[in-house]
């Protein structure tokens, strides 16, 4: 559905020192400086599949995903969605396409959001029908039936981004590009969001590209993620399998009734926090159980647990890994 | 539509756009107090075409602010979301607002105004000419459209270009009395190279039988070249347009 090879783009900008100084000179002068937003990314996406960027802010995520729908011109590389080339912008390509960004709206923000539904429906070409019966099941996935009527500037930001992506599904688009879908808002809406975007792909097999700096969302979301960072693709595989790649490496938990000292607990291994009631250490896989072996019958223990290191280090491992190396 | 859900402001801006009328108007009133003649135009053909430059100013004001807003969306990346949009991207950010506020009383009043100045004149009022009139004011609608989009359009490349379009919205300016009061020359190049004055002045023109044949043609080819090129420079620029981060 979606093939990337070796896609690349890059940014001029300029740069200006502090003052008034600065500024005269750079009427006069301006060094031009290029940013490589997006260096040599391939990947490929099969239909229905549900995909997560993930990556720290400046990444590249966006402006990849940008590159995808077709907004902006690549510098290098090939991408092919669904057959068409997203930067030539035929009008059939952009049928089969949306996409939702947390941090713009589409919605006219002075007059209801069912005004701006009507328009899409009109610019798309959807006929009455199935409009009406896609606003009623939406909107009441969404929870947002009773506030259709209502100017979208009164609504809150969790509202106003159910009818963001209310508004972008009207044309039943077989892919859809979701940039930061859940932004700044409260728990509650990200989940209500995330269940609706799991129930929507389940139900219409719509190909999903979900860019987001939160991992719950992903985590929710999508089978498989693609890592960026500094504008390189780092990883792309099951999220669960994140850690695996940067070492197997568990995390031990042990209570103890009498206090080790910090020294003491160095012998089994790396330690991560220690207090008097115990301490968490972290120990290569293939290690647990010798360690836990010296431990028990070394220590007095209470009680011992042992959990896979959480998503998020190893992601954040993997951005500072990167960022090492470039 | 948006501009409707907010009554005070709708009607402030008609009452606005009406003290401005009062201002063209107060020119024709001393045109007609003087009594003076510019060339062969009396005061009631100076009616006609500060009637047309009214209509005109109507009808441009009316989608103007989508022009002076599209800096702000190149700079800030909100052309994104219209992009993606299966219709032509030009259409949809130049006239997705209408200001009817703006159009209503220069509507009315510049229509009045050409209907008198056409009766108090004696100019013909057949079929061809009233067909004619209207054909040349379409004519200048669409080149009003083209010829002051042009410097917005800059603004992919320089992403701010406020200087320019101020420039360009002095120059409509021009149009406030008939291209005739202005020196040969000035007309010349208000009417071949930055055909300003084709705009409000054709369809006056046409009606006293004062265009030439090969102007006759310009009032007709200026409008077609302008759009054609404000179409070309828009396509070329979107290959420049860099959105913004978010």
């Amino acid at each position: 559905m979606i093939t990337v090879e070796h896609l690349r783009k890059e940014f001029t900008y300029y740069k200006k020192t502090t003052g008034i100084k600065g500024s005269l000179h750079n009427i006069f002068h301006r060094e031009s400086l290029i940013k490589e937003a997006v260096r040599d990314i391939s990947f490929s996406v099969e239909k229905g599949e549900m995909i997560g960027f993930l990556g720290p802010n400046g990444a590249g995520k966006t402006t990849t995903l940008k590159m995808l729908a077709g907004i902006l011109y690549p510098t290098g590389g090939k991408i092919e969605v669904d057959g068409f080339i997203p930067w030539e912008r035929r009008n059939e390509f952009k049928r089969r396409i949306s996409i939702v960004m947390g941090q713009k709206n589409q919605l006219w923000w002075d007059l209801p959001a069912s005004d701006s539904f009507y328009l899409n429906k009109c610019i798309f070409g959807v006929d009455d029908g199935s409009y009406r019966d896609i606003i009623v099941e939406l909107s009441e996935l969404l929870e947002v039936k009773e506030l259709l009527n209502v100017q979208v500037r009164r609504l809150s930001l969790g509202e106003r981004m159910k009818m963001e992506i209310l508004a972008a599904l009207i044309h039943r688009p077989d892919i859809l590009f979701l940039d930061e879908p859940t932004i700044g808002l409260d728990i509650l809406s990200q989940k209500k969001i995330r269940e609706f975007l799991k129930i929507y792909n389940a139900q219409w097999k719509t190909t999903v590209i979900v860019t987001s700096h939160y991992m719950a969302d992903i985590e929710a979301l999508c089978d498989r993620a693609v890592i960026i960072n500094q504008g390189r693709l780092v990883y792309d595989g099951k999220l669960g399998e994140v850690n695996q790649l940067l070492g197997k490496r568990k995390l031990l938990s042990v209570k103890t009734s009498c206090p080790v000292d910090m020294e003491g607990w160095r012998a089994f291994g790396m330690v991560r926090e220690v207090s008097a009631a115990g301490a968490v250490l972290e120990v290569p896989q293939e290690k647990v159980q010798e360690v836990l072996a010296a431990i028990l019958s070394g220590l007095q223990v209470e009680d011992f647990t042992v959990t896979e290191i959480p998503i998020e280090e190893g992601i954040a491992r993997f951005y500072q890994k990167e960022a090492a190396e470039i | 539509m948006s501009a409707l859900e907010y009554r005070v402001n709708f009607v402030t801006g008609v009452t606005v756009e009406m003290g401005w009328m009062v201002i063209k108007l107060l020119y024709v009133a001393i045109v007609y107090k003087a009594g003076i003649n510019i060339g062969i135009l009396t005061p009631d053909h100076i009616l006609l075409f500060v009637g047309t430059y009214m209509l005109m100013t109507g009808i441009f004001m009316m989608y103007w602010g989508n022009f002076s807003s599209l800096p702000g969306m190149v700079q800030q990346g909100e052309l994104d979301l219209y992009i993606v949009k299966p219709v032509s991207l030009q259409f949809l950010v130049t006239l997705r607002r209408l200001d009817f506020a703006y159009l209503l009383p220069e509507l009315i009043a510049g229509t009045a105004m050409i209907v008198t100045g056409w009766r108090l004149a004696g100019l013909p009022a057949g079929v061809v000419p009233i067909a004619g009139f209207l054909f040349y004011l379409a004519c200048g609608c669409l080149l009003a459209y083209s010829l002051f989009l042009l410097p917005y359009i800059l603004s992919f490349w320089i992403i701010s270009a406020g200087g320019i379009a101020d420039i360009s919205s002095a120059l409509w300016d021009f149009n406030n009395m008939p291209s005739m009061i202005y020196e040969k020359w000035f007309r010349r190049i208000g009417t071949y190279i930055l055909p300003v004055f084709v705009i409000t002045n054709f369809p006056g023109l046409f009606l006293m039988g004062e265009l030439s044949p090969w102007a006759c043609v310009w009032g007709v080819a200026a409008p077609a070249l302008f759009f054609a090129l404000s179409r070309a420079l828009w396509r070329f620029s979107l290959k420049k347009y860099s959105s913004a981060s978010s």
